[in-house]
């Protein structure tokens, strides 16, 4: 199993005509993801890498059967139009790639997704990938290798990062999942947790947080509400940051004694959770874990 | 973004809630006329965005227009909390009775807006949350529709409000929220919010900050971050995000997250770093070599790490960037790039021929240690 997405997960793009969504359609197809067509209103009839184009989600549907997924790759104004349009048309995850949207936005596709029980990956994320089943988003498919470890993370790039780093050491992953890097996430770390927990290929999870606001103290209520039972290795970037200091995302900041790296290790300490202080640290604590459960690693390079 | 006090206030009118009769004034000759349109006495105020300023003296009651002029000399050019004071408010004084506080902000934890209110206004919120909680009230909010009027009521009423003010208050209160989230603002506070011996209630401060992601289709231009240093704007132009440092190690990375990282690698090996750069999503060649000239000008630098992931990015563009900057700068500045994703082979092949160090495998701590072995 995976969690969200696998080879099965019929998939459909919104935005699909834009020149991002034609750059990284074929990566998609390529991958083996099921992408099955896309919807840009006034563009139906219209290929893509020889997918088919419709004018609504509800055309899409029509011709196309059951959607299970829509990635959003519009621009940021239309994103709650199209992403409301995919929750009033049933779909039950939503993966918005977008960035710069505005937060009145992103509250309403939460509220509406939450209330039609949808799950939102995004925006402003580099999406997820089932490695070796299917990918959504912008990663090289390259950089990831199936296996036991399930990833969650504000940060796109560091998704890349932990989970290249994994592969070279022969520690593959279930699936990994970028949540995004705004201050107000479709889902925040413990809905992904939530689907982590009840998976049974993830025999260890990665959270990787970053400073600033207060989604990783969430996390640790979360872990210690549910005694969450798989091992769990956390890692927060921008511990070293100076105060007042805006570092790049809009939510990396520290703000009095909110959101400190501080308040995060003690949180998720105290939660039961493993806090690592540097990625080569988490790679470290995630062998040692499954090694102990049996696991043996069989490192290899990327790209080759 | 943030706004001035009398920018806030324009956004408080245009949805229905009065404000004191008031003037915007650049100049002490326009003061002057607007004390004398207006009629004394009147408050005169500095505009600026830090908080605090009425300690620090940029708020002056005044009654004639040779302390209008007294005032309003000192006020202008000010300095408060090291922003200066280029405008100022004038604004009609008037009686108060009481003073309440209203604002909206967004629990980004929550993911709503959440809307506070207190009869204690004034002062500030945080401290009379710290000391009298029970005294603030809060409240979340749906965004996909606007609470009902009795939902407001409630909230002021069990805030300790009754009688005649009761209505007027809640009225406020809703056409608050109806600004909040009609102008895209992540926060919108009004304190004081004040009721006048005329029994009016008026808001007589106002703070707002408009989400930035926003400012487009609130027809809006970014006015509070040009930044003072010429790098910083350098960086800005071609929008990415750099912030100057005070040490040896210059970052550049593509994602917050992953510059973040590095940058706390270069401090736990014991360096420091010169500055911060993310490089954000889609950089082309020509912005990458801009990128990195700025970091080359950063002072202090005596290295530069270069982590990057091609993933929205593409490692052939990026290498092309640091190439041409070789090529025709020749920086003394050693340089360390570790790089993979897509379009790696062409990326690794171009800075081999150019004799850049290359991590292709290694983690960022692999590239931290890399060059400053080499310092």
């Amino acid at each position: 199993m995976s969690i969200l997405l696998d080879e099965k997960s019929r998939i459909i793009i919104q935005g699909i005509t834009g020149k991002q969504a034609r750059l990284h359609v074929p990566y998609h197809l390529e991958y083996g993801a099921n992408l099955i067509g896309g919807v840009t209103p006034g563009k139906a009839g219209e290929k893509v890498s020889g997918l088919p184009v419709f004018d609504t989600v509800r055309q899409a549907r029509d011709e196309l059967g059951d959607i299970d997924i829509s990635m959003i790759m519009t621009p940021p104004f239309a994103v709650l139009d199209g992403a409301l349009e995919a929750i009033d048309n049933g779909i039950k995850t939503l993966v918005i790639l977008t960035e710069h949207m505005p937060v009145r936005d992103t509250m309403k596709i939460r509220e509406a997704a939450k209330d039609a029980g949808c799950c939102v990956i995004g925006p402003n994320t580099i999406g997820m990938i089932s490695p070796g089943k299917s990918k959504l988003g912008v990663m090289p498919g390259f950089l990831y290798s199936q296996g036991p470890v399930g990833i969650v993370s504000r940060s796109g790039t560091l998704t890349h990062e932990s989970s290249s780093c994994l592969t070279i050491r022969g520690m593959g992953q279930s699936t990994c999942v970028g949540i995004g890097g705004d201050p107000v996430p479709g889902s925040p770390f413990e809905d992904i947790l939530e689907r982590f927990r009840h998976d049974d290929e993830t025999k260890a999870v990665l959270m990787i947080g970053e400073i600033g606001g207060t989604a990783e103290e969430r996390a640790a209520d979360y872990i210690k509400r549910v005694g969450f039972e798989k091992p769990l290795v956390n890692f927060i970037a921008g511990v070293t940051s100076p105060p007042g200091k805006k570092m790049g995302h809009a939510g990396a900041i520290i703000s009095g004694n909110a959101g400190t790296a501080e308040s995060k290790h003690a949180a998720l300490k105290a939660a039961g959770a493993r806090v690592a202080s540097t990625l080569e640290e988490a790679y470290d604590m995630l062998e040692e874990i499954l090694r102990a459960q049996g696991f043996v690693p069989t490192p290899k390079n990327v790209g080759i | 973004m943030r706004m001035l006090e009398y920018e806030g206030k324009v956004i408080l009118r245009k949805h229905g809630i009065a404000t004191t009769p008031e003037r915007v004034a650049s100049s002490v000759e326009e003061a002057l006329a607007a004390g004398q349109e207006l009629g004394f006495p009147v408050v005169v105020k500095a505009q600026v965005l830090a908080g605090g300023r009425g300690k620090a003296g940029g708020v002056k009651l005044t009654k004639t227009p040779d302390e209008l002029r007294t005032a309003a000399t000192a006020i202008l050019g000010m300095e408060i909390k090291g922003e200066k004071c280029e405008k100022l408010l004038i604004a009609k004084a008037c009686g108060i009775e009481k003073e309440f506080y209203a604002g909206l902000t967004i629990d980004a934890g929550e993911g709503r807006a959440v809307l506070i209110f207190s009869t204690e206004g004034g002062v500030e919120i945080e401290d009379v949350a710290k000391t009298t909680p029970e005294k603030v009230r809060t409240l979340h909010l749906s965004s996909l529709a606007l609470p009902r009027r009795h939902v407001i009521l409630e909230e002021v009423r069990k805030a300790g409000v009754s009688g005649a003010l009761l209505p007027k208050v809640a009225t406020v209160v809703q056409q608050l929220v109806e600004a909040f989230f009609a102008t895209d603002c992540s926060t919108l506070e009004i304190n004081p919010l004040a009721v006048t011996s005329e029994g009016e209630v008026i808001a007589l401060d106002a703070k707002a900050v408009i989400d930035d992601s926003a400012l487009k289709r609130q027809n809006m231009v970014q006015t509070d971050s040009v930044p003072a240093n010429v790098l910083e704007r350098r960086a800005q132009a071609i929008g990415v995000n750099y912030v100057t440092l005070d040490g040896k190690v210059a970052i550049i990375a593509g994602g917050a997250g992953l510059a973040m990282a590095t940058m706390d690698m270069v401090n736990f090996q014991n360096s420091t770093s010169a500055s911060f750069m993310d490089l954000g999503g889609g950089i082309s060649d020509k912005n990458m070599a801009e990128a990195l000239r700025v970091s080359i000008a950063t002072k202090g630098v005596q290295g530069i790490v270069i982590n990057i992931f091609g993933g929205i990015n593409n490692c052939h563009e990026i290498a092309k960037g640091i190439a041409e900057v070789i090529d025709t700068d020749k920086p003394a500045a050693k340089i360390v790039v570790k790089m993979r994703g897509h379009s790696q082979d062409e990326g690794w092949a171009l800075l081999e021929a150019h004799k850049v160090p290359i991590i292709k495998y290694g983690t960022t701590r692999d590239a931290v240690q890399t060059l400053l072995a080499g310092l």
